[in-house]
């Protein structure tokens, strides 16, 4: 029997005093693109930062391909493929093909820059991108990110498509659709979404399938 | 003076351990400038210097040496900072409590005792032609640690600096790292206070470290420029200084605070930011 790529068991996230997250369960089978939807503030992110373990949940348990991951330990973040929603600058000058270096497998995250149109910056600091390249070279980041020795085929991205133009919405939306990798996609851009195996959402701490 | 009485002067066993202690510091202690810039640990550096005047205090009243005491507490202070520098929130309000506390704590430990505060603050104070060869020695030990630990960590330390959740999901042991630099940084300065004296360690290290991050495109440029603006702060600083008779820490920061300035209307005038 294969075990699903990602199985998260009844996780529950609290912000501050806030329960953001309640009682969250969910898999995501190989191969599977799930998007994860909702309201500004309802907890998407603290829901993808404790299922990576760069914050601890209160409750609840992360299976990666079976195997069961320490809570709050970023084991998990070191074997999928990452883009948080706030991307960093930087406190010193960091090139463009430093970053894509750092994805574990350079060339595969140096192609992906090519498919996403910024294959000509790499010589350029990070912080002098614009809001849309800079995403466009995390999302190059975290395909290489997959192509990486010892990773498991999972892509979580949150808000992958914000920054970007029309075109660069639906090229990245098909990118995202053809990867045969898992995804767990947060998303606002409603035709991405669509487009997924399967759409949770999250509503006043609660996950949901929605239709 | 002539460059005569210049030579005379360099024959000086105080004024050569000075002139050795400059240089290595101006090799090491940029470096650790920039650890501290890269970790944004800013306010940091004042809680080091205050625990190392507590350690101090606690070391003269247990009878060993200061200079120990004070390395201990900085040591002890480098790897607190480690969860510390972790949260969003950062260090300052933190280390302003450590700081004062730790200065309060000193002063009540020595009047208890009986000791003169001075005795402690002598640590604060210091003079480069002062250096015993005790010091000298630590000081050269520890700018070596702190550029061989730059160069076997360059890669992952560019990353933390980058941001440390990308460093993490790139593999770096975020947290191994940190706990190297933070200890190395606090153990630097501890060695150098009584060199430069607390309140000119910034001259020898932020300032090369600043100055370079406005010129460098990389982080390794930035610690190239800023090893080498220490260096020649340093020596210009210490050369001045003996040529016009003139104590040489407040010449030092001169030196040092010239060189950055220019740095910053270098960059202005190339057209980046102000
Ligand atoms: N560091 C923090 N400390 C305290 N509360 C926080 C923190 N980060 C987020 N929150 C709160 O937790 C709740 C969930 O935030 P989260 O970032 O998970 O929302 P989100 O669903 O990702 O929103 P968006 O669509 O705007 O990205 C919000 O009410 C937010 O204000
Ligand atoms: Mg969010």
């Amino acid at each position: 029997m294969t075990h699903p790529t990602l199985e998260v068991v009844s996780l529950h996230c609290v912000r501050g005093r806030q329960i953001v997250v309640e009682d969250a369960s969910f898999a995501l089978q190989p191969g599977e693109h799930v998007a994860l939807t909702g309201e500004n503030g309802s907890g998407k992110s603290t829901l993808l930062r404790a299922v990576l373990g760069l914050d601890r949940p209160r409750e609840g348990r992360v299976y990666l391909q079976g195997r069961p991951q320490v809570p709050g330990s970023p084991a998990v973040l070191r074997q999928v493929a990452w883009m948080p929603q706030r991307l960093p600058l930087g406190r010193f000058p960091f090139r463009v093909d430093e970053l894509l270096a750092s994805s574990g497998n350079r060339a595969a995250a140096l192609e992906s820059a090519g498919r996403l149109g910024v294959r000509g910056l790499v010589s350029r600091p990070v912080a002098e991108l614009s809001g849309g390249q800079l995403q466009r070279v995390f999302l190059a980041r975290a395909l290489g990110s997959l192509a990486a020795p010892g990773r498991a085929p999972l892509l979580v991205v949150d808000e992958p498509t914000a920054a970007l133009d029309f075109a660069g919405q639906a090229e990245v939306a098909d990118l995202l659709v053809g990867l045969d990798a898992a995804a767990l996609i947060v998303t606002h851009d409603e035709p991405l979404a669509r487009r997924c195996d399967r759409c949770l959402s999250l509503a006043l701490g609660r996950l949901q399938d929605a239709p | 003076m002539n460059s005569a009485d210049l030579l005379d002067l360099l024959s000086l066993a105080p004024v050569q351990r000075g002139l050795a202690a400059i240089l290595v510091s101006g090799v090491g202690m940029p470096i650790v400038g920039v650890f501290i810039v890269g970790l944004d640990i800013l306010t940091a550096r004042f809680a080091l210097m205050h625990t190392a005047l507590l350690g101090a205090a606690i070391a003269l009243l247990a009878g060993i040496n200061p200079l120990a005491g004070a390395l201990t507490a900085c040591a002890a202070t480098g790897a607190a900072l480690v969860p510390l520098s972790r949260r969003p929130s950062g260090t300052s309000g933190a280390m302003g409590f450590v700081m004062t506390v730790s200065i309060a704590v000193a002063f009540l430990l020595l009047a208890a005792a009986g000791l003169p505060a001075s005795a402690a603050m002598e640590l604060l104070w210091g003079s480069v032609l002062a250096t015993r060869p005790a010091d000298l020695v630590l000081l050269a030990a520890l700018n070596a640690a702190v550029a061989l630990a730059y160069l076997a960590l360059r890669r992952p330390l560019a990353l933390v600096f980058f941001d440390r959740e990308v460093a993490l999901a790139s593999g770096v042991a975020v947290d191994r790292v940190l706990v190297v630099t933070l200890v190395l940084v606090a153990l630097a300065i501890g060695a150098v206070m009584p060199v430069t004296g607390a309140l000119l360690v910034d001259a020898v290290t932020l300032l090369p470290a600043l100055a370079a991050r406005n010129l460098g495109g990389s982080l390794g440029a930035t610690v190239g420029l800023a090893v080498a603006f220490g260096l020649a702060g340093n020596l210009l600083g210490f050369g001045i200084a003996l040529a016009l008779d003139q104590p040489v820490g407040p010449v030092l920061v001169l030196t040092a605070g010239t060189i950055t300035l220019g740095t910053f209307l270098l960059r202005r005038a190339r057209g980046g930011p102000a």
